[in-house]
């Protein structure tokens, strides 16, 4: 049983369409990630499910039970849909103190006072903030405020935790530790979590299933690993980083598994195999996806594996991050980039042989 | 030419820059030069009638005649009498507050936070009689609401066939409902915009928590607006205080008595011979000190209380569909409007056209009192008075608080504090209070400076009214522009006075335009402060029409207060105009 579907979900503002028939579920104690560009929709998308807003169209149900139909125009009051929602600006309510904060979901349901004493001090032990319950609130750091309204969410026991860009107000070392420390906690607590950001790096390290969405539309839905190495379409491939895109056409298809085909492609001063999800007729024009840390040097002494594409590039220019070196390449009138160990030298000028793996090449079709 | 080549050969030879040093080193710079004639110029307009008043107060004998100095004042000041009219005053104050600042959170709540239709203007329609000066509205209402001849009852005894009146506005209820169609707006003005600054994400996150919208209203949107509306009470309450329109028209009839109409009677027409200056001076320090106390109180009720609610995120407040229900409170906006501004205007309208008050037969239909008031020069000269006044008082009276404003937000000179405390002191002092300050602060001075009995003596009192306001509408338009600018102009080369004119000014106009007009506004509505400095030729119209109104002319009262809404609504409509093109342009 899923503990959220949309079902051909739409929100129009006016003529403009922010959110365009979305179709999705997310599984008991799942944890999704709606990721996108900023004004995609995926905040409306949220709100959506929270009862916050309505959808113009389409139905959306938790615990198969129906909370929006927009053909019935019958929506269910958001207090009454039992969800837990942590706000991109925390909403922490500056005049009660962090202990009222976190007790206020249970005095709303005359829980007595011993419980919610009880409770609430175990969902502050639970973020890590027990020492605070007495503070004022808006005497907290931002770190802290966050995890008080993860507490507030989690205290009355919710169904399905919504999270609308809850670590974007932190820094980027703050966030990284926060993003984990949630992360245990909900596989810990097991609780089903929609979460909302527009940073990829997060997306990828916090959630089981990743749903790229983009103009109203969800691009691709699946697991971190496939959409990073297997997109299906130029958009989903540009998200994340900046991938090499090579035009080529097909020379052949061969079958391996259940949608999986390995392609035999060949472009301008290229050619070898890649994967594919879809088969293709010899003489169709694709896009070939490989990202720069796929790209391996070949020296003169390591062999080339069978299969293996070859690109040959002049170095145009090369950028020293530390750990790796980025290097910008010419293959006659395409460019490309690459990322090798730092420790490699190069020089600008010096023409490099790169090799790639067919599993790490990933045809699109353009 | 050979002056001019004399001083250029100082010059030359440095004598002016040596003498020059030496000022300097006394401490004669330009710029402490100028702070010094404006503390001189603020202690004048503020200081000096504060001192007057304790003087005043003090001294046996109207001002600019010889006496001696008692206590007769004060020892007056204790009867029963004065009792109930302090308790007179802060009740009906109170009594106003309570269900003004509830209408004015039931409108700001309908105005942000609904999907009323129409929300603009009506925002515009609820705002107006805040505008309107009380002594129009409070003429108007002592036609409409007269218990034998005014409309409401006419009309009422019409259509029930009753001989008794439904309402009486010369009593109690009749105070307090007019200053409330003062205070509502004014309150509204404060609370719509906490209403739309609030986080929205506030009150969702009480919804997903389990709260319905009435609670969570209650338990989270109220108490995250105490502060705001503490503040606002208390300023209405304080507002309440000094109020002298209403009581004035609607107590005095029915023998109720607040202090300002009490200072008012002691100086014109209470039963002795001779006007009771000590005695009037004397109630003012009192109301001074009560409102000095109510000043503390806001202080320390406000003391590290501000919710700051306001994020840097862009977004929209939330708001409530209402359903059917939207036409509702359309109604209650439109109602309000009909009854605190088209009514008085209708009562206005009707009444000028019949020759007298109270009959309405179309036989006693009429244009006499159009051609009255039109031929009367007394009007004229008032009417000149006023917009003189008006034009040149708002103009200096801003330039002061752009100044006080600036030097006080933008500057870290010595003396800013000292200018700011100043300027801001007038906005504890009653119009009354103020009035009599300067009558006594005019009269001692010296015959060579004739200020007493002229115009020049309203000119100075509508300064010092008008300057808080001025100085706060400046401090929030420089808030509004970032330092980095001013510190780029200059970075760039330009100098102090080039950075203040070009980016500063050029920048910040359209605030000075906005409180421009509030001090308009504000300068054609005094009454209190006029009505004591005024004397036969520097009438002002708002005088006029309290003299004409006492003498019971209330045909002619009509031509002329019709006049003034006229005014009132036309220059609101073109301050509703800039402002709204600025934002576009913005
Ligand atoms: N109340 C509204 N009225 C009109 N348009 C709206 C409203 N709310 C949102 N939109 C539009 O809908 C689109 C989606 O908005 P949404 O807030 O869902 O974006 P988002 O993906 O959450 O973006 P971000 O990452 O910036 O938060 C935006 O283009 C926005 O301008
Ligand atoms: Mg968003």
């Amino acid at each position: 049983m899923p503990a959220i579907t949309l079902e051909k979900v739409s929100r129009e503002f006016g003529t403009f369409i922010a959110v365009d028939n979305i179709d999705l579920t997310v599984e008991e104690g799942e944890f999704v990630t709606l990721l996108g560009h900023s004004g995609c929709g995926k905040t409306t998308t949220l709100r959506m499910i929270a009862g916050l807003e309505r959808n113009t169209g389409g139905l959306v149900s938790i615990h198969d039970q129906v909370v929006s139909d927009a053909s019935k125009n019958y929506f269910l009051a958001p207090e009454r849909r039992q969800l837990g929602m942590v706000f991109q600006s925390y909403a922490i309510w500056p005049h009660m103190t962090v202990f009222d904060n976190v007790a206020y979901p249970l005095r709303i349901r005359r829980k007595s006072a011993v419980e919610i004493k009880d409770r609430v001090t175990k969902t502050l032990k639970l973020v890590e903030m027990e020492q605070f319950a007495q503070r004022p609130a808006p005497a907290l750091s931002g770190g802290q405020q966050q995890r008080v309204a993860i507490a507030r969410a989690l205290v009355f026991e919710p169904e399905v935790l919504l999270l609308d860009e809850p670590l974007s107000n932190l820094d980027a070392r703050l966030r990284t530790q926060m993003g984990d420390e949630f992360r245990a906690l909900q596989k810990r607590l097991g609780i089903t979590s929609l979460y909302v950001t527009h940073d990829q790096a997060e997306a990828m390290a916090l959630s089981d299933r990743v749903v790229v969405m983009h103009a109203g539309h969800i691009l691709q839905v699946g697991a971190p690993d496939d959409i990073y190495h297997r997109p299906r379409s130029r958009a989903v491939a540009d998200f994340f980083g900046s991938p090499n895109l090579f035009e080529g056409a097909v020379r052949g298809c061969e079958r391996i598994g259940d949608d999986v085909f390995v392609l035999d492609v060949s472009g301008q001063g290229w050619s070898g195999r890649c994967r594919a999800d879809m088969p293709s007729q010899a003489g169709e024009s694709i896009l070939v996806m490989i990202r720069p840390e796929n790209l391996r040097v070949i020296d003169s002494g390591t062999p080339v594996k069978d299969g293996e594409i070859t690109i040959q590039g002049r170095v145009a220019d090369t950028i020293f991050r530390g750990a790796r070196r980025t290097i910008l390449l010419e293959c006659g009138t395409a460019n490309f980039n690459a990322e090798i160990s730092a420790l490699h030298p190069v020089t600008v000028g010096e023409s490099i042989a790169f090799g790639v793996e067919p599993g790490a090449a990933w045809a699109i079709r353009p | 030419m050979t002056t001019v080549n004399a001083i250029a050969g100082d010059i030359r030879e440095g004598r002016y820059e040596d003498r020059y040093r030496r000022l300097k080193s006394w401490g004669f710079t330009p710029r402490n030069i100028g702070m010094i004639l404006l503390i001189l110029f603020l202690g004048f307009l503020t200081l000096y009638p504060l001192a007057m008043l304790i003087y005043g107060s003090l001294h046996s004998t109207p001002p600019g005649m010889a006496g001696e100095f008692n206590l007769n004042g004060y020892r007056e000041l204790l009867s029963t009498h004065n009792l109930i009219a302090l308790l007179n005053t802060l009740g009906i104050s109170f009594a106003k507050t309570i269900p003004s600042l509830a209408l004015a959170v039931l409108f700001s709540w309908i105005i942000a936070r609904t999907d009323t239709p129409f929300r603009g203007q009506l925002e515009v329609l609820i705002t107006l009689p805040f505008f309107v000066p009380s002594i129009l509205t409070a003429m108007a209402w002592g036609m409409l609401g007269n218990p034998k001849v005014g409309l409401i009852n006419q009309a009422y005894m019409a259509m029930t066939g009753g001989t008794e009146p439904l309402i009486n506005v010369f009593s109690y209820g009749g105070i307090i409902w007019h200053l409330m169609q003062h205070s509502t707006p004014f309150l509204f003005l404060f609370i719509v915009d906490v209403f739309r600054a609030m986080d929205p994400a506030l009150e969702d996150s009480s919804r997903m928590c389990g709260a319905s919208r009435w609670r969570t209203f209650r338990s989270i949107t109220l108490l995250l607006m105490l502060p705001a509306l503490t503040n606002a009470f208390i300023l209405s309450f304080i507002r309440g205080i000094e109020s002298f329109e209403s009581p004035l028209f609607f107590g005095s009839p029915a023998g109720i008595t607040v202090v300002t109409t009490e200072i008012f009677n002691a100086i014109n027409y209470r039963s002795g011979p001779q006007p009771d200056y000590q005695y009037a001076t004397a109630i003012s320090v009192a109301i001074l000190v009560l409102m000095f106390l109510m000043v503390l109180v806001q202080w320390r009720m406000l003391r590290g209380r501000s919710f700051v609610t306001v994020t840097g995120k862009g977004y929209s407040p939330n708001v409530t569909k209402l359903g059917p229900w939207r036409w509702v409170t359309f109604g209650i906006c439109v109602l309000f409007f009909v009854v605190t501004v088209v009514l008085p205007i209708g009562q206005l309208a009707v009444g000028s056209f019949f020759r007298f008050f109270g009959f309405y037969d179309p036989s006693m239909l009429t244009l006499a009192n159009y051609v009255k008031v039109g031929t009367n020069p007394e009007f004229w000269r008032g009417f000149c008075n006023t917009m003189v006044l008006g034009v040149l008082g708002s103009t200096v009276t801003m330039f002061l608080g752009a100044i006080v404003a600036y030097i006080s937000v933008r500057t870290r000179w010595r003396g800013r504090t000292l200018i700011d405390t100043m300027a801001w002191l007038p906005w504890m002092m009653p119009g009354m209070v103020l009035g009599i300050g300067f009558l006594w602060a005019f009269a001692i001075l010296p015959k060579s400076i004739p200020i007493y009995g002229t115009i020049w003596a309203l000119f100075l009192a509508y300064i010092a009214l008008g300057t808080p306001i001025a100085v706060r509408v400046m401090v929030g338009s420089y808030a509004q522009l970032s330092l980095d600018l001013e510190e780029c102009s200059r970075v760039h080369g330009a100098t102090f006075f080039q950075t203040l004119w070009r980016i500063l000014i050029a920048l910040a106009w359209p605030s000075f335009v906005v409180g421009w007009v509030l001090t308009f506004f504000g300068i054609l509505r005094e009454l209190s402060a006029s009505v004591m400095l005024y004397s036969v030729g520097s009438e002002v119209l708002s005088v006029i029409v309290m003299k004409l109104w006492l003498n019971g002319l209330a045909e002619q009262v009509s031509v002329i207060a019709l006049f003034m809404m006229l005014l009132v609504i036309v220059f609101r409509w073109v301050q509703l105009r800039l402002l709204k093109h600025h934002i576009t342009t913005l």
